[in-house]
């Protein structure tokens, strides 16, 4: 890898021409192995079944649907339903998430009130901790509050603002925005919860989408949670009801999974082309992981 | 009106102003409720709790019985798993995550160049991050490496060598999940482009008029100047590697084998708690966890005013 960091317009000379090619070469290269694992994949659950071992084509020669009816109908659960159970999980986390999270980062970066850097500061800690420690007793707090096999223990600490971070995220906007709108807003006889609602909220639609579209693609991915919360295959999530395809078929049926893999993958590829420049602009500018 | 308006607003926002010092912080901290609650409820509560069931022995069934430190004990002196299970972890950490940030950052400084289709690269780069954490692509993992896969397959056609059974092969079992870690460079990556663009290019400049050569440039202006960036890039990979879970379990169907070759930390308190029901014990291996990152962390803070710049 060439570990110069300028191209130097005068000395570079011939090799400035030369130079920007090469690079494309390399950056399709690494593309190209880079994607071909998700293509092979994609083209595999296309691929009638003996041809998915003897094939390492990403184009099938004949197309079958077969592996899509046979992942769809497979388990004793159709998989329509894990849909319908993920979409319900991450659609409301997404709205708890969102709610709950700017309601708390409107107070931190808004509102004084005595204990404000006291709470900040702690909110910030919780950021660092990992969640193996708090596992056990909340497990044990939803089992005792009867609320193991039912989406409660993974919609309702959405609700509680849990996932701090997204608080972080919403402050460092909210900041940015000028105080004058409040202190005007309150002029006109606004309450805390109206400048909130009328003016912070819609001012804020990029931090807002950014925590919602990555709060729905974390959900929907999320496979520890659903693991350890629902038991009856009739509540499984996704990820979950992918996971019983390796269990459940003693030789598995790699044609079937793969076509419901592609399928799980379909939301968050989706969410990816659309937003996929907040998504990267996320990124690079708090340094969001996953 | 027009004359009346602006006393009428300054009277009121008197008025508001003494009705408010008072309601105020109760307001605010209706808006902190959801927050307070959840803190309070899932997070502080939780942590102690958690604490005092390290101490103790707990199925879940019977209350909890006091042990005093007879978990820690046994976890340092006497549990074989344990010791596999740190070594696998410490081996990923160690050997993912250098080298993903060394991918991430290569590529970086090539899309740096000011390249036509940066926008494209960036993404198709970043897409297996973004759908790295779920079942599909872990699922899709053991298929790649394995005895029949799509790796042997290629390495066959292209190269005539037949490879072994890299999953079910204790030698390499933990080497394909550091390979799929790599693969996921696409966040760093997006972090270091960031961190690049903050480079002033007088720097630079200034460096090729005094006949800097191009890899003396890179050692005395780029890296340095980048070290925050990679300061942040390497502590948040390596807590994320400790936590690593979902490629792990999929790929050793939930029990980290061959041979416990890719037992995660994080898989053997999966298990300690969830299907042995050893909830004491698995507390007492989540604190061990949580002193091991806060020592790294902190050790790496220590260590950071020796070789992380920063500009003032």
């Amino acid at each position: 890898m060439t570990t110069d960091s300028i191209d130097r317009p005068a000395a570079a000379g011939r090799l400035a021409t030369a130079r920007p090619l090469l690079y494309h070469v390399l950056l399709c290269a690494v593309s190209i192995v880079m994607l071909y694992p998700l293509l092979w994949m994609l083209a595999s659950s296309f691929k009638p079944d003996d041809q998915i071992f003897n094939d390492s084509s990403i184009w099938p020669s004949s197309f079958s649907l077969g592996a899509y009816i046979r992942g769809w109908t497979g388990l004793q659960v159709q998989f329509g339903q894990f849909f319908w159970n993920s979409f319900i999980v991450a659609t409301l986390s997404v709205i708890g998430n969102v709610l709950s999270c700017s309601l708390a980062a409107y107070a931190f970066s808004r509102l004084r009130f005595p204990g404000k850097n006291f709470w900040f500061a702690l909110m910030l800690g919780t950021m660092m901790l990992p969640y193996h420690v708090t596992l056990i007793p909340q497990y044990v707090l939803f089992l005792n509050l009867d609320w193991v096999n039912t989406f409660l223990p993974l919609i309702v600490p959405k609700f509680l603002a849990a996932d701090a971070f997204f608080i972080f995220l919403m402050v460092q906007f909210f900041r940015g925005i000028p105080r004058e709108l409040d202190e005007a807003a309150m002029m006109d006889g606004c309450t805390p919860f109206q400048i909130y609602w009328k003016i912070i909220l819609p001012l804020s639609v990029p931090v807002l989408a950014t925590a919602a579209v990555f709060s729905f693609i974390w959900t929907w991915d999320d496979f520890f949670a659903p693991l350890i919360y629902l038991n009856d295959m009739g509540s499984y999530t996704v990820q979950l009801g992918l996971r019983s395809f390796v269990d459940s078929t003693g030789k598995s049926d790699w044609g079937a999974l793969f076509a419901m893999s592609v399928l799980t993958l379909v939301p968050i590829l989706l969410f990816f082309l659309l937003f996929q420049r907040l998504l990267i602009e996320g990124i690079a500018t708090t340094g969001m992981k996953r | 009106m027009s004359v009346a308006l602006p006393s009428e607003a300054t009277s009121r926002d008197a008025a508001d102003r003494t009705a408010r010092l008072p309601s105020g912080a109760a307001q605010a901290y209706l808006f902190l409720a959801p927050w307070l609650i959840g803190f309070i409820g899932l997070t502080v509560g939780p942590t102690l709790i958690s604490l005092y069931l390290s101490f103790t022995n707990f199925d879940l069934i019977q209350s909890p019985e006091w042990t005093g430190w007879a978990n820690y004990v046994r976890i340092l002196t006497n549990d074989s798993k344990f010791v596999a299970s740190m070594q696998v972890t410490f081996f990923f950490v160690v050997f993912s995550v250098p080298l993903k940030l060394a991918f991430a950052l290569a590529v970086a400084l090539i899309l740096n160049k000011g390249l036509r289709g940066l926008s494209i690269y960036r993404a198709l780069f970043y897409l297996p991050s973004l759908l790295g954490a779920s079942v599909a692509i872990a699922v899709l993992w053991r298929q790649l490496f394995a005895a029949d896969g799509l790796v042997n397959q290629l390495l066959f056609s292209l190269f005539r060598i037949q490879g072994p059974s890299w999953i079910s092969s204790p030698d390499y079992a933990l080497w394909t999940l550091v390979v799929l870690s790599i693969w996921q460079f696409g966040s760093p990556m997006i972090i270091f482009l960031a961190g690049l663009r903050q480079i002033p290019q007088d720097l630079y400049e200034a460096a090729s008029i005094d006949g800097a050569s191009r890899r003396r440039q890179f050692w005395r202006i780029t890296v340095p100047m980048l070290t925050p960036v990679i300061f942040f890039n390497a502590i948040v990979q390596t807590i994320d590697a400790f936590k690593a879970f979902t490629p792990a379990f999929i790929i050793s169907d939930g029990i980290g084998g061959p041979v416990d070759a890719t037992l995660f930390y994080t898989l053997y308190l999966y298990q300690e708690a969830f299907a042995n029901f050893r909830m004491g014990y698995a507390s007492a291996l989540a604190w061990i966890l949580v002193l091991i990152i806060a020592a790294f962390t902190a050790f790496s803070f220590l260590t950071a005013r020796y070789w992380v710049h920063y500009d003032d």
